[in-house]
């Protein structure tokens, strides 16, 4: 059995201008690009506290997942990367807002993240 | 896969493991959908004490896959079965001693994997993920 592969962009989303999808399904999976705070209609950043990032990124995120038929219940894996590990914590915070039950499998580290954005997170879910 | 594949928490036998929840963090120890088992990041967690072993690196690192093969086995895996890994490293210096210790466990047909050096949470010098698939090995007898 051959899976389609299918790009998932939300209606009424800018394109990033970049070589990447914002999404990939393929099979039951999909496969996010790594997200940045941004708001989704302009493609402007949306910089500010760790706290205000993640919210952006996850609020974003779940709007991608639903385009793609999926949910942030459905999330399997992330991967987190912060610009210091002592902004874990203030991660996690709006993190768990999320994800309150069975959250996804998770790594975090630290990074130092393009365009001076201060939470990059990127996700493998069901779709 | 069909549809309505299922997802479901993995959790480690031994509770020491469950780093998430004794500490209270937002992520579960494993997740499997279908024929997948997903792991979050693991690190050198002493399955005594349930503290950090943050001796020298090759001993973090064997402590890790160790751990690593536990909780692939409390799902009904192994590291045999594991497609895909990333390592993180504290100190890109440690990438030819991370090999060393590599070998030791993965001799034949290694997974497919990515090394790279960034920051890490409680001090650790090494971080694993993994990607498995789920169940025994044919050779194992399913």
């Amino acid at each position: 059995m051959t899976f389609a592969r299918q790009v998932i962009e939300p209606g009424g989303w800018r394109r990033p201008g970049l070589p990447l999808s914002p999404a990939i399904r393929a099979g039951e999976f999909v496969f996010l690009s790594g997200m940045t705070a941004t708001d989704p209609t302009t493609g402007a950043p949306a910089r500010g506290a760790v706290t205000a990032e993640t919210r952006q990124i996850l609020t974003n995120m779940g709007e991608l997942l639903k385009a793609a038929g999926s949910s942030l219940a459905k999330v399997v894996k992330v991967n987190a990367l912060i610009y210091s590990m002592l902004e874990y914590e203030n991660m996690n915070s709006v993190y768990r807002e999320f994800f309150p039950v069975d959250p996804p499998a998770r790594t975090v580290c630290g990074a130092g993240l393009i365009g001076g954005h201060k939470v990059e997170i990127e996700c493998v879910a069901l779709a | 896969m069909t549809e309505g594949v299922e997802r479901s928490v993995i959790e480690p036998v031994n509770p020491k493991f469950n780093v998430s929840r004794n500490v209270n963090l937002p992520h579960s120890p494993g997740i499997r959908v279908g024929d997948y088992i997903f792991l979050s990041g693991m690190g050198p967690v002493d399955p005594v004490s349930g503290g950090r072993n943050l001796g020298p690196i090759a001993e973090q690192i064997r402590q890790t896959l160790r751990n690593m093969a536990h909780m692939l086995e409390s799902a009904g895996s192994g590291l045999d079965r594991i497609v895909k890994m990333t390592v993180v490293l504290a100190d890109a210096g440690d990438y030819d001693e991370m090999n060393r210790v590599w070998r030791e466990f993965f001799p034949v047909d290694p997974p497919a994997r990515t090394a790279c050096a960034l920051q890490l949470s409680n001090g650790n010098g090494v971080e694993i993920e993994c990607i498995a698939l789920a169940g025994k090995s044919p050779a194992q007898g399913i």
